[in-house]
């Protein structure tokens, strides 16, 4: 866990003294509205549908129990109890007051954090793979250098002002569970033919309403030259992004309009500007931050309680076979714990619950959490002979749910129940289509699916990206639903296909269900997954169930 | 009706550019009325039309084309997605104008329930909408005429900066552009001087109308009134170089911000070098360049001035250097550390961001996370 | 032949609370749509936005929604708006938890 020097408390608190006063010049009419929207939003607080929404960063998704604990009690005292966390590792509070807001910004910096940069055109909140220095597949733990590009980002007096917004997200592990092919910049760490570290650099994804997959900048950049290139980038980007256009703004269009190759020239043209610049001091805080990242002391211990819970209790069995993933430690597993108990709205926990996985945290997971984008919490390190107890409170807190990857573990944003750019709701169609598996109890049966809800082109809710996704589009002033199958999140990312005309709000779920009911009919086995299947027999099985022959020809 | 025999269909290309050429020379000393009224007028320029949107300055052409000749087909492409305004003001202007021979095209509707069934493509293709609603209906409805009026302007970009009254438009038409040589003011001056009806929507900040679903009033996080203070910086802004020399002219004097606070403008050099926010760093000749260098902040929300004053330092740029413009106090530091020495802001916002607020964040140096990084 | 005007009502979010809120005839902002003042007259409605445009101090985000006239006062047209009026659909927040 990275550990705030004086250095980082003593920006936080001016930066929040200056919140707290441009809050009172907002109030004072020294700051017009739309003077103050982009300063606000610079630090995370958004005017949405039915109230303020504070957008809390948590930087490559890691968390200590006492941070966890902290946004539990901001949740309690300012919110309505409860925090909902988000497909980019943030959590979000959808009711503070405009006056609270600098009393909560303080809280947040006792511990560490912060909602700098999680709005705006600016340089957003860094994510990394979820499982990064506990996977048992990763290369090289990527916070390290997500918590150095977080420092080179944070009021970077260039790019507050950006043409559009700029994600980077960074990967250590092969397996790409941070989507780095549909970021503004995707950083994969690996290693060249010599046996050095260093990034492939991946530019211009991204999904919204025109999705585009990534391409490959710099095939091996090494370690010393990131932020020198990541710099040359952004400057260019700067300075060549349109600015005409908010939908043709994203450095994805950028880089569609002039070609990757023109790109690439100003780019390192501007890179050999930039690198003398920097004197190397940058590598040596990179070697201190990542002597905070120091793995924890994994103890060896018989996994004997494990093993004997597993053979005899059927519903912890269940559990185990979906929530863990392979740790690289002997003895241990990483915890995915589910935020999308059937019915529930994906990605919300209540106060009461984040105190209790900061103290199961701290009790087996040697004090580290961590925030998905699939907006579940990790455990990332628990050694097995603890996995019985670790059920066992989380059952208690309904935190159980043994859906990791399957059908209801689905991705939704807030959609119209909450967010002002929504053009339909997410959440109660999430809610419903969880239900619906629930009550067919089919959902083991269908194995890994991952449904993905956006409530507009935005596309928060990944939908290009899902297995099955679903668009909440405004149809002439009645809710309609698109939906796409075939796309895929991972090193693999494909963009799904479109279906066909779109469906009511009130028919979404059935139509879900045929587009099951249609793969269980042609897969060859139980261990042909949906993405598999589709691959094999493509999207006309599909349709056909989807709209049967009497409706199209109506 | 049945169309009239095309004049000039397959033409050879090169004498449709030695007629386009021909009819450049004719009118090149010419205003936009006479340009116009010799095109719908000379056989060389054949059948024509106008294509208006009926937006925010529409009623300059369509007014031209009235006084000489209201039988001028004008061509209206309804995309089937614009604003109710902009429907009822095409109905207006027209009566008023009297304008005898307008046609409303639309896209074919079996190509709408294919391509847009439910009307949502715009949410997810804006250029596939464009095409459907849009530059396909007009493709086929200028295959009826020689050539198109249109209401394109040099000042507009500089792609069209070279902008002729005459251009070919492919092989088989032509475009005429009698507005080429006019400016935002003319354009002004013209409908305050005939006292034409505004669109209703550019009272509500929209500075160019086109379909509901993909025009806002403003860029997100800019100012609505960017666009009106831009304009009012230009009448107030107080240096102005006469016979080669300083003049000051008798408007409030905009305020210069330095870490001490705010002064008055005390360049006393004879020449400024004003750099827009568009301009490219790596052109701008540093040789040459005075002692002070200003960059245009149009809205605070373009950022491109940051990271142009930092190029000119990168490259070694050592003089005065200048932020103008509507640059907010909260990004004092930020200009600071991009290499600004100063900002320079007019008077109403000086006045409603007072020099404490600047001072605020005088201390730019402190929490910059870049030059620690950098060593 | 132009459209016909549809009424409207002026609404906002709260500057300090951020909750959505409509102007009535006597220029106060209330929190709920059935006082709202319903706009007939599109001139009418024209200067009444105008004039709460200016009210930049008191709310955020002035706009003319559409409405019918209920019996209990203007009634939402637009989905959208049925969810200012009343809250989220997910829990019993917002206006709906308010009113109790």
């Amino acid at each position: 866990m990275y550990h705030y020097n004086d250095f980082d408390r003593d920006f936080l608190a001016n930066r929040n003294a200056q919140f707290r006063a441009q809050v009172n010049r907002r109030i004072d009419g020294s700051l017009t509205e739309d003077e103050f929207k982009p300063l606000r939003l610079m630090n995370g607080l958004y005017l949405q549908l039915h109230a303020y929404m504070l957008r809390v960063a948590i930087p490559y998704g890691t968390l200590s129990s006492a941070q966890m604990r902290q946004l539990a009690m901001i949740g309690d005292r300012w919110d309505r109890g409860y925090g909902h966390f988000t497909t980019r590792q943030n959590i979000q509070y959808n009711w503070p007051k405009l006056k609270d807001v600098p009393d909560m910004l303080d809280a947040l910096a006792e511990v560490g954090m912060h909602a700098i940069q999680t709005s705006g055109n600016t340089i957003r909140n860094v994510t990394a793979d979820h499982f990064a220095g506990a996977a048992a597949d990763e290369i090289a733990d990527p916070r390290p250098v997500a918590e150095l590009i977080r420092q080179w980002s944070t009021d970077h007096p260039e790019f507050q002002f950006l043409p559009r917004k700029f994600k980077i997200a960074v990967t250590g592990s092969p397996n790409d569970r941070a989507v780095t092919k549909a970021h503004d910049i995707g950083l994969r760490m690996v290693r060249n033919d010599a046996g050095e570290g260093g990034y492939e650099v991946i530019v211009g994804g991204g999904l919204g309403r025109t999705p585009m997959i990534g391409k490959v900048i710099r095939d091996f950049l090494p370690r010393e030259d990131l932020l020198p290139y990541l710099e040359a980038i952004v400057s260019v980007y700067n300075l060549l992004g349109r600015r005409d256009n908010k939908y043709k703004a994203r450095i994805k269009i950028t880089v569609h309009e002039n070609g990757i190759d023109t790109i690439r020239d100003k780019v390192e043209a501007k890179f050999a500007e930039l690198k003398p610049l920097f004197s190397g001091v940058d590598q040596q805080m990179l070697r201190e931050i990542e002597g905070h990242f120091a793995a924890p002391e994994f103890r060896t211990a018989s996994t004997e309680a494990f093993d004997d819970a597993y053979a005899a209790d059927p519903v912890f069995r269940a559990w185990c076979d979906t929530n863990l993933s392979d740790h690289r430690a002997d003895g241990y597993a990483i915890v995915s714990v589910s935020l999308k108990k059937h019915g529930a709205t994906p990605g919300d926990a209540t106060g009461d619950q984040m105190r209790t996985l900061a103290d199961l945290a701290e009790a087996f997971g040697h004090d580290e959490l961590r925030i998905s984008h699939e907006q579940n919490v990790i455990l990332p390190h628990v050694h097995k002979s603890d996995l019985p107890a670790l059920h066992r409170a989380l059952k208690a807190a309904e935190l159980a749910t043994a859906n990791i990857g399957l059908i209801s573990d689905i991705i939704a944003c807030p959609g119209m129940d909450y967010c002002a750019l929504a053009t339909a709701r997410s959440i109660p169609v999430a809610q419903e289509i969880a239900e619906r598996f629930e009550e067919l109890k089919l959902e083991h049966e269908i194995g890994p699916l991952k449904i993905k809800i956006s409530g507009c082109i935005n596309a928060c809710g990944h939908h290009h990206v899902g297995h099955i996704g679903i668009l909440g589009l405004d149809r002439a002033g009645v809710e309609n639903y698109q939906i796409t199958l075939g796309g895929n999140h991972t090193e693999d990312a494909v963009i799904g296909e479109r279906a066909g005309p779109g469906f009511a709000y009130d028919e979404v779920t059935d139509a879900i269900e045929r587009i099951i009911r249609a793969y269980l009919d042609v897969r060859e086995s139980p261990e042909e997954e949906f993405l598999d299947t589709f691959r094999r027999v493509g999207t006309e099985p599909f349709k056909a169930a989807l709209y049967p022959k009497e409706t199209v020809d109506a | 009706m049945p169309e009239a025999a095309l004049d000039f269909a397959d033409e050879p290309p090169e004498a449709q550019a030695a007629r386009i050429a021909e009819l450049n020379d004719r009118y090149r000393h010419h205003g936009a009325t006479s340009v116009l009224q010799g095109a719908l007028r000379d056989p060389q320029a054949g059948k024509l039309t106008l294509v208006s949107s009926f937006g925010a300055e529409s009623v300059v052409l369509l007014h031209l084309v009235s006084v000489i000749d209201r039988r001028t087909p004008v061509l209206f492409i309804d995309t089937q997605m614009l604003f109710t305004e902009t429907l009822v003001y095409q109905q207006e202007l027209a009566e008023r104008l009297g304008l005898e021979d307008i046609r409303i095209i639309r896209a074919a509707d079996a190509a709408v329930a294919k391509e847009d069934p439910d009307g949502t493509l715009h949410q997810f293709d804006t250029d596939a909408c464009c095409d459907l609603r849009k530059t396909r209906p007009l493709q086929t409805a200028l295959k009826g005429f020689d050539g198109w009026i249109t209401g394109r302007k040099r000042y507009q970009g500089t792609s069209r900066a070279a902008l002729d009254f005459f251009e070919a438009d492919g092989p088989d038409r032509i475009k005429v552009n009698p507005l080429a040589h006019w400016a935002p003011e003319d354009i002004r001056a013209y409908m305050d001087e005939n006292r034409l009806p505004r669109h209703p929507l550019v009272a509500k900040g929209y500075p160019s109308i086109g379909c509901a679903p993909c025009t806002s009033p403003v860029a997100p996080g800019e100012d609505p009134r960017a666009g009106r203070w831009r304009g009012q910086d230009k009448n107030e802004c107080g240096i102005h170089i006469v016979d080669g020399r300083v003049v000051r002219r008798s408007e409030p004097m905009n305020v210069i911000v330095t870490d001490a606070g705010f002064r008055q403008d005390d360049w006393q050099g004879n020449a400024v070098l004003d750099l827009a926010s568009d301009t490219d760093p790596n052109t701008v000749d540093l040789s040459a360049a005075p002692g002070l260098i200003r960059v245009d902040f149009p809205s605070f929300a373009d950022g491109r001035g940051f990271t142009i004053a930092r190029q000119l330092r990168l490259r070694g740029y050592k003089g005065r250097l200048r932020a103008h413009g509507h640059v907010i106090a909260d990004q004092y530091a930020m200009a600071r550390r991009s290499g600004f020495d100063e900002v320079e802001i007019a008077p109403d916002l000086a006045a409603r961001q007072p020099e404490a607020q600047w001072q605020f964040r005088a201390d730019w140096q402190r929490g910059d996370y870049q030059s620690r990084l950098r060593g | 032949m132009p459209r016909a005007f549809t009424p409207k009502v002026i609404t906002a979010n709260a500057l300090l609370e951020g909750d959505v809120v409509y102007l009535t005839k006597d220029d106060l902002w209330t929190r709920d749509l059935s006082e709202a003042e319903l706009l007939t007259d599109e001139a009418h409605a024209d200067i009444r936005l105008l004039d709460a445009e200016k009210r930049g101090n008191e709310v955020v985000g002035v706009y003319l929604a559409d409405m019918t006239a209920g019996p209990d006062g203007p009634e939402p047209t637009h989905f959208r708006e049925d969810f200012r009026r009343t809250g989220p659909s997910n829990y019993f927040h917002g206006k709906q938890e308010v009113r109790g």
